[in-house]
C-alpha cells in the first residue's frame, strides 16, 4: 500500500501548476471565482478552451486513440487537482465530458471524424437533451418521438432543464423510435443540429437569478438518419454509459476542498459553530478525495472498480450545498446580495458589499440546490448505491 | 498510489481472519474479553511480531500493518489489548534506550503472554510516580503500565507494586478497566525520544480508528442480511425504499470512513497526527451513528443483549470515545 506520487507524477504536477501559473490571465480567474452556476459563461469559456485545446489538454480526459493527450488516471487527477487549487474555470462538460466519450465510444468512423474536431474547437457548442416535463428521475418515459421519413426522422417533443441551451448550436438528445416495445428498448440517441427549422429555445430563470435553463421545443424538426449515434434502440445504453461519466467522471473532491480554503480565505478566520460546520466539511471532503482516489487507483491497476465508485456525486452535492450555505452564513447580512445583473464579473454588476465573493454567496447558494438533482437526484443515487453496493 | 494490500499483508489477514472467524459465533460475537490462551496462541502465530517495530523485535510494526490487523479485530468486534497493550506500550518500548527489562516485556508482548496497559497523567519525582490515573483499559490484568506523565516523562510501573493502587470497573463493552491511583509508585523512567511518545500513541489511536471501521463493516453486513431476510407487512423490509435508502446512506459512511482510515495509515510522517486526529474525528461519528441505526433496523432484537448489533454498539461506543473521542479530535484539528 503507498499513497504517494511518483517522481514522474511529481514532475508533471509541477508542468501542468507552471502552465497554469502563466496560462490563467487575471480576467480568467476573476471570471471563474465569480461564476454563480456550475459552469463558466460563455465568453470565459470559450477563451481557456482555446488556450487549453492550443496546449494539447482540452479533452485531456480522452484516450490518445481519440486524440487525447494519453494521461493516466492519475495524471488526469492531478491535472484537475491543479486546475482547481489554480482556480481555473470550469468548462461546460456537455460537449466535453458526456457526448465526447459517446462519439468516441459508439459514433460511427464519419460522426467521430466530423464532430470531434468541430466539439473540440468549439465549433459546435453542446446542450443535453435528455429531461422532459413527465420525465426527470424516470427518464425512460420520455415522449419526444421520432419518426422515421426515409433518411430523416421528424423530431417532435419537449426538452426541460437544458443546461446553456441559449448558447448552444448543437442539442444532442434522447428520442422514442418504437413506442411498441418496453420503453428502455425503444430510445435512439441523435444529435441535432439547432439552426434547423423547429427547434425553439425558450429561457428559464432560476431562483438563482442566473439563467442557465432553458426549454427546448422540437416541432417536426428533420435530423437526418445519419447523425444516430449508435443503433436504433440502443439510446438507453448509450444514455446510461453518458450518466456514469457524468456522475463520476470528474473527481469532485479538489474544487471542493479549494473552494472551502478560498472562501475561508475571503471570510477570514471563522468561529464557533461556523469553525465547526467549516471543518466538518473539510473532513468530508479529504475522505471524498481518498475514496475518488481509491476507485482511480483500482483503474490504474487495470482492475474494475469497485461499487464505492457509485457514492461520490452524492456526497459531493452534500459537500457543495454546505459549503454555500456557510457562506452565505459567515458574510452575514453581506451574504444575502442579489444583484439582478449577470455574470457577477460584468461591469454592469452593482459595486459590491463587503466584497465581491459575499456579493455572489447567496445566488451560488441557491444555484447550488441544483447539484441533489441534476445527473440524477440524490434520491437515484440513493437508489443505486442500494442496488449495486448492497444489493437491497 | 495503491490502497489494496501486498501479498504478505493479505497473507498474515487471511490468517487473522480464519483465527478470530473460527472463535466467533457471528450471531452474537464476543460477549467479554478474548481468553488468554486465544491471545498467546495469536502470539505464537507470529501476529504481534508483525505489529512491533524492528526495533523493538519485531518485524513490521508500520502504521498500514497495524491498521490492517486491527480492522480485521475491529469486523469480529473481539475485546482485546491490541491498540494500547502491543500497539502504544510496543512502541513506547521500541523507541525507548534498550534495557534488559524492556527487551523482556516486549518479548512478552510479542508472544502474547503479557499484557502491559497504558496510562496518562501523574507527576513523576526521584520518589516515584503520583497521582489518579483514572480509568486505565485492561488495567486489571495488566502486569506492568507504561503512563505518559503529565511532566512529559514516561515511567514504567510494576503492577505489584504497593504503593500502586487499583480498583476493577467494568467498561460499556465487557472490558475490565483499572481505576488506577499511585502515591509515589516505583517508576523506572524511560528514555524516549521526543516526539516519540505523539507517534506511538497516533499509532494506537489508527488502531482504534481501524477498529471501529471493521466493526461498522460487521454491522452494515449483519443490518443488510437482516433487512433482506425479515418480513413485515408480507414482505422483506429490504423492498421499502425507506430502508433502502438508509443502508445506503450506512455504505456511504462505511466507506468515508475507510477513506480517512486509510489516509491516516498512508500519510506521509509528517502528516500522521493531523491525518489520525482527522480519521478519529470523522470515524468516531460515523462508527457511533452507523452502530445506532444497525439497532434500529433490527427493532427490538435490536436492543437486546442477545444479538450482536447490540454488543456492537456497545463496543463503537467505546471505541469512539477513547481519548476523547470526536470532540476532542476536532479541538486538537481545529488548534
Amino acid at each position: 500500500m503507498e499513497m504517494s506520487f511518483s517522481p514522474q507524477q511529481l514532475a508533471f504536477r509541477d508542468e501542468v501548476r507552471a502552465f497554469l501559473a502563466q496560462a490563467l490571465t487575471p480576467r480568467l480567474r476573476h471570471g471563474a471565482a465569480l461564476t454563480s452556476g456550475v459552469f463558466a459563461e460563455p465568453d470565459i469559456a470559450r477563451a481557456w478552451q482555446a488556450i487549453l485545446e492550443a496546449k494539447g489538454w482540452l479533452v485531456y480526459h480522452w484516450p490518445e486513440t481519440a486524440g487525447g493527450p494519453g494521461w493516466t488516471p492519475l495524471q488526469r487527477w492531478i491535472f484537475e487537482k491543479e486546475c482547481a487549487q489554480a482556480g481555473a474555470p470550469v468548462l461546460p462538460g456537455m460537449g466535453l465530458k458526456l457526448l465526447g466519450p459517446v462519439l468516441y465510444t459508439f459514433g460511427s468512423a464519419a460522426q467521430k471524424a466530423f464532430y470531434l474536431p468541430r466539439l473540440r474547437s468549439a465549433e459546435h457548442v453542446w446542450a443535453q437533451g435528455f429531461s422532459e416535463p413527465g420525465s426527470g428521475s424516470d427518464l425512460a418515459s420520455l415522449r419526444t418521438r421520432a419518426e422515421r421519413d426515409g433518411d430523416h426522422y421528424i423530431v417532435n417533443g419537449h426538452k426541460i432543464w437544458t443546461t446553456q441551451a441559449q448558447h448552444a448550436n448543437r442539442l444532442f438528445a434522447l428520442v422514442r423510435t418504437d413506442p411498441a416495445v418496453k420503453p428502455q428498448a425503444g430510445i435512439s440517441f441523435l444529435m441535432i443540429d439547432m439552426a434547423l427549422p423547429g427547434v425553439t429555445v425558450r429561457p428559464i430563470l432560476s431562483a438563482s437569478g442566473d439563467h442557465e435553463l432553458n426549454e427546448v421545443f422540437l416541432d417536426t424538426v428533420r435530423v437526418p438518419v445519419a447523425d444516430r449515434i449508435g443503433e436504433e434502440g440502443q439510446g438507453w445504453t448509450i444514455a446510461k454509459f453518458l450518466l456514469e461519466n457524468e456522475r463520476g467522471g470528474t473527481a469532485f473532491a479538489p474544487q471542493l476542498l479549494a473552494d472551502l480554503v478560498r472562501l475561508q480565505g475571503e471570510t477570514g478566520p471563522l468561529r464557533g459553530e461556523l469553525a465547526e460546520r467549516a471543518l466538518r466539511l473539510r473532513l468530508e471532503a479529504e475522505a471524498l478525495e481518498i475514496t475518488e482516489l481509491r476507485t482511480l487507483a483500482e483503474i490504474e491497476a487495470g482492475e474494475a472498480p469497485g461499487p464505492r465508485s457509485v457514492i461520490t456525486k452524492l456526497i459531493a452535492s452534500e459537500i457543495r450545498q454546505g459549503i454555500e450555505v456557510l457562506a452565505v452564513d459567515a458574510f452575514g447580512m453581506a451574504g444575502l446580495q442579489w444583484p439582478e445583473e449577470r455574470p457577477f464579473y460584468d461591469a454592469g454588476v452593482p459595486a459590491p458589499f463587503h466584497s465581491a465573493t459575499a456579493q455572489v454567496a447567496a445566488a451560488r447558494y441557491l444555484n447550488a440546490r441544483a447539484w441533489s438533482i441534476f445527473g440524477g437526484t440524490s434520491e437515484i443515487q440513493l437508489a443505486i448505491i442500494a442496488r449495486a453496493a448492497l444489493g437491497l | 498510489m495503491r490502497f489494496a494490500p501486498n501479498d504478505d499483508q493479505a497473507m498474515v489477514l487471511d490468517m487473522v481472519a480464519r483465527f478470530l472467524a473460527a472463535r466467533t459465533d457471528p450471531a452474537t460475537m464476543a460477549a467479554g474479553p478474548m481468553p488468554a490462551q486465544d491471545w498467546s496462541a495469536l502470539g505464537e502465530l507470529g501476529l504481534f511480531g508483525f505489529l512491533l517495530p524492528e526495533a523493538a523485535g519485531g518485524m513490521g510494526g508500520a502504521p498500514q500493518d497495524v491498521m490492517l490487523v486491527a480492522e480485521a479485530f475491529g469486523r469480529s468486534l473481539a475485546i482485546t489489548p491490541l491498540a494500547e497493550g502491543v500497539v502504544i506500550c510496543g512502541h513506547l518500548l521500541g523507541a525507548a534506550a534498550s534495557s534488559s527489562r524492556g527487551d523482556q516485556l516486549l518479548a512478552g508482548i510479542a508472544q502474547g503472554t503479557l499484557t502491559l496497559a497504558f496510562a496518562r497523567g501523574g507527576m513523576i519525582s526521584d520518589k516515584g510516580l503520583t497521582g489518579h490515573l483514572g480509568l486505565v483499559r485492561d488495567g486489571m490484568a495488566a502486569e506492568a503500565f507504561l503512563v505518559a506523565a503529565e511532566d512529559g516523562g514516561v515511567a514504567l510501573l510494576a503492577a505489584d507494586d504497593p504503593r500502586l493502587h487499583r480498583r476493577p470497573v467494568r467498561l460499556v463493552d465487557g472490558s475490565l478497566a483499572a481505576d488506577l491511583r499511585c502515591d509515589a509508585a516505583g517508576a523506572a523512567l524511560l528514555e524516549v525520544p521526543e516526539g516519540q511518545v505523539a507517534a506511538a500513541l497516533a499509532l494506537g489511536q489508527l488502531a482504534i480508528v481501524a477498529e471501529m471501521v471493521g466493526a461498522m463493516a460487521t454491522l452494515l453486513d449483519l443490518t443488510v442480511d437482516y433487512v433482506k431476510q425479515r418480513r413485515q407487512f408480507g414482505q422483506a423490509i429490504a423492498s421499502f425504499q425507506v430502508i433502502q435508502h438508509r443502508c445506503a446512506r450506512l455504505y456511504v459512511m462505511l466507506e468515508q470512513a475507510r477513506s480517512m482510515m486509510l489516509r491516516a495509515a498512508l500519510a506521509p510522517e509528517g502528516e500522521r497526527q493531523a491525518s489520525v486526529a482527522a480519521a478519529r474525528a470523522y470515524a468516531g461519528e460515523a462508527a457511533l451513528r452507523l452502530a445506532e441505526e444497525a439497532v434500529q433496523f433490527h427493532g427490538g432484537m435490536g436492543v437486546t443483549d442477545e444479538l450482536a448489533v447490540g454488543r456492537g454498539l456497545r463496543r463503537v461506543l467505546l471505541l469512539s470515545r477513547l481519548f476523547g473521542g470526536p470532540c476532542a479530535a476536532r479541538a486538537e484539528l481545529a488548534a
